[in-house]
């Protein structure tokens, strides 16, 4: 069972049996199978010469997993929609207005409870996010309509509304001190010393969480069926418009934990982050290894697809590539990802 | 255009007149402006009202205009450069004697000018500039981007005492920003103990920002100083200096002052920033036109100064 010790549920075009049997084609299986984590490791070891050893201190390494938490964390979400065939274009928007709408929530509560205001403070920002993702669930799953421009209506809506909410002006007084370890702290620092930030260890029960989901659970069948088939799933009675309707709930959940979490880093709550968002983010799922055409995705695939990005943004900082540089670096990464994808899948096949 | 022919007529009454009115302004200058001008409307069409910046400047348009007893038909094109455009051809209709534009795109915005210059119109431009090479703008009020980058430097180096490892937090697609970071060169060069190790983008954006300091954190554990080209970038970087545990040892200034910023200077987490002086923009811009009104042709370019924000400045 090989195949099985990435955890990677076993995709059917390589569940055929292989008719070769031999040990090179076992070999290419592998090399097929994990091909984005090979392309990782090989990004890792350019960036470790080149940088002469500074991407693979420790601190750095803390720095890009901190660094690629946020976008992460939503991208887990995005690979459900993804997978069901669908899109959310609204995911930085929401970001945005989330971490404006709690830090409302918090300066009303007051500084002096700060943990009742910091609980408050998350309570608010999920219940918004998943109350806007219900919002597009529904539009999108009752009116039948596509999700690209429900989602993209989304996006101007929470982007207006993050600006209307604090009148254009960034909130930054009235949050509890506290809050900096929400964003910016370490897990058990005393233990452990710098090792684990907070936002790291939430992407990680994130990350658990939603590969049992995607993976082992009867939703997460549900989701890939509909994305493989949606006629087929609805007549072989599964709840279609239930499942679609909760993936975009989660992902909006996602965006709303992420946008306190980023109002606790910045420890203000700026209407204007966040934007291209939902590019970076879609772009580490499909890097991942998720069809954009539906039925097909992975949560490992996808913490994989945003360590490539981050792992590539983080040393052509290291390197001080020039900005317009780094653009056309990362836009070629991610056709040579496609391509690569295209290309090995049909190998795969083809055996 | 089915009422064109119609609405000529009055409209070519309307120029003779206006022109007969120019004239008689100009030619009974010394009489209170007050009364003579009554009359006289001026449109504006600005990039937006939603940021501090613009307020500012709007009061100051507004307030140099009650002095001179202008009329201000203001209007904003919110980033939208098909709106504005519209907003313009309004102007045009109706008549203004001048328009103020800040634009939306500085290219595109060409094509507006050169149908107001086609009706007599005269275009004035504030804080930001067209690029277009079609259309005549008579006169070009903004901040003085190049002294705001050289005011920048001079406050980075009095932080440094001289020396140290910077950088700059820079936003490349924006030419008023460009400006800046070569204003902030040519300045640094007077002070050969300080260098300039990397210069990156952070879009002017806070949370690119931080990420950016982050990274320059791991790659130059010895900086000593930031230059962030808008508030955004400085507090950004102030974000991940704190989280890294390096305050105080790196000295930040940024630009534009907004008042998150200020209330970070009184603490002392920003050493200083530039500041802009939007209200100012607004009233030598009425001031130019008023000239120009009043034959007294204004300079092509106005450059209006900039100051610094420090804690021991107020």
């Amino acid at each position: 069972m090989t195949r099985k010790t990435d955890g990677t549920p076993v995709q059917p075009r390589l569940a055929a049996p292989n008719p070769y049997g031999t040990e090179t084609s076992s070999f290419v299986t592998w090399a097929v199978r994990l091909r984005m984590p090979i392309v990782l490791a090989l990004l890792v070891i350019v960036a470790t010469i080149l940088t002469d050893g500074v991407f693979a201190r420790k601190e750095n390494l803390v720095n890009v997993a901190r660094q690629i938490s946020f976008e992460a964390l939503i991208a887990f979400g995005m690979t459900l929609i993804i997978t069901t065939g669908g899109i959310d274009l609204s995911v930085g928007s929401l970001v945005a207005m989330t971490g404006v709408v709690a830090a409302i929530a918090m300066r009303g509560i007051g500084a002096d409870s700060a943990s009742l205001c910091i609980l408050v403070g998350l309570l608010a920002g999920v219940v918004v996010g998943a109350g806007f993702g219900t919002a597009s669930g529904t539009i999108i799953t009752r009116f039948s309509l596509p999700p690209f421009i429900v989602t993209l209506g989304g996006m101007l809506i929470a982007r207006g509304l993050g600006f209307i909410f604090c009148s254009g002006q960034p909130i930054y007084e009235g949050l509890p001190e506290q809050l900096t370890t929400l964003g910016s702290g370490f897990v058990l620092p005393g233990l452990l010393g710098k090792t684990l930030p907070v936002p790291v260890l939430v992407m990680l029960i994130g990350f658990a969480v939603f590969w049992l989901l995607l993976a082992r659970s009867v939703f997460g069948r549900s989701v890939i069926a509909i994305g493989s088939n949606e006629e087929a799933a609805r007549l072989s009675g599964i709840p279609v418009r239930r499942t679609k309707l909760m993936v975009y709930v989660l992902t909006g959940g996602l965006c709303g934990l992420v946008g306190v979490m980023h109002s606790a880093k910045l420890m203000a709550a700026d209407p204007k982050i966040g934007e291209m968002w939902e590019l970076n983010v879609i772009a580490a799922v499909v890097v991942g290894g998720t069809s954009l055409f539906g039925g097909r995705g992975t949560i490992p695939g996808t913490l994989v697809g945003a360590l490539i990005i981050g792992v590539l943004n983080n040393s052509l900082n290291l390197l001080h590539v020039q900005h317009f540089w780094q653009k056309v670096v990362l836009g070629v990464v991610i056709l040579l990802a496609a391509l690569l994808d295209a290309g090995l899948s049909r190998l795969g096949k083809s055996r | 255009m089915t009422f064109s022919k119609r609405s000529l007529l009055p409209v070519v009454c309307l120029v003779l007149l206006s022109l007969l009115g120019c004239k008689k302004e100009a030619q009974d200058a010394s009489a209170p402006s007050g009364k003579a001008q009554a009359k006289t409307t001026i449109g504006v069409t600005l990039l937006t009202v939603q940021h501090a910046f613009y307020q500012d400047l709007r009061t100051g348009l507004q307030e140099e205009a009650d002095k001179h007893g202008y009329e201000l038909l203001i209007s904003t094109g919110e980033f939208d450069s098909t709106r504005q455009a519209n907003q313009i051809d309004e102007f045009i209709v109706q008549r203004v004697s001048a328009i103020v534009v800040s634009p939306c795109d500085s290219r595109s915005v060409g094509a507006s000018i050169v149908q107001a210059n086609e009706a007599g119109i005269p275009v004035f431009t504030a804080d930001i500039a067209s690029t277009s090479k079609r259309g005549k703008v008579v006169s070009h009020i903004a901040s003085d981007n190049r002294a705001g980058g050289r005011q920048a430097a001079e406050l980075l180096a009095k932080a440094l005492d001289g020396t140290g490892k910077v950088v700059i937090l820079s936003h490349p697609e924006v030419a008023s920003v460009t400006d800046r970071v070569e204003g902030f060169k040519e300045r640094l060069k007077d002070h050969p103990g300080i260098e300039i190790v990397a210069e990156l983008s952070t879009q002017g954006k806070r949370d690119k920002a931080v990420k950016v300091m982050e990274d320059l954190l791991q790659s130059h554990p010895d900086l000593t100083g930031v230059f962030g080209i808008n508030d955004d970038s400085a507090l950004g970087a102030l974000a991940a200096i704190e989280a890294a545990g390096k305050l105080g040892k790196i000295k930040i200034v940024g630009y534009d002052a907004t008042p998150e910023a200020r209330a970070k200077i009184e603490t002392g987490a920003i050493y200083g920033d530039v500041i802009q002086t939007p209200k100012l923009i607004g009233q030598l811009t009425i001031n130019a036109i008023h000239g120009f009104l009043n034959n007294k042709p204004p300079p092509s370019v106005i450059p209006v100064a900039v100051g610094a924000y420090t804690k021991e400045s107020d």
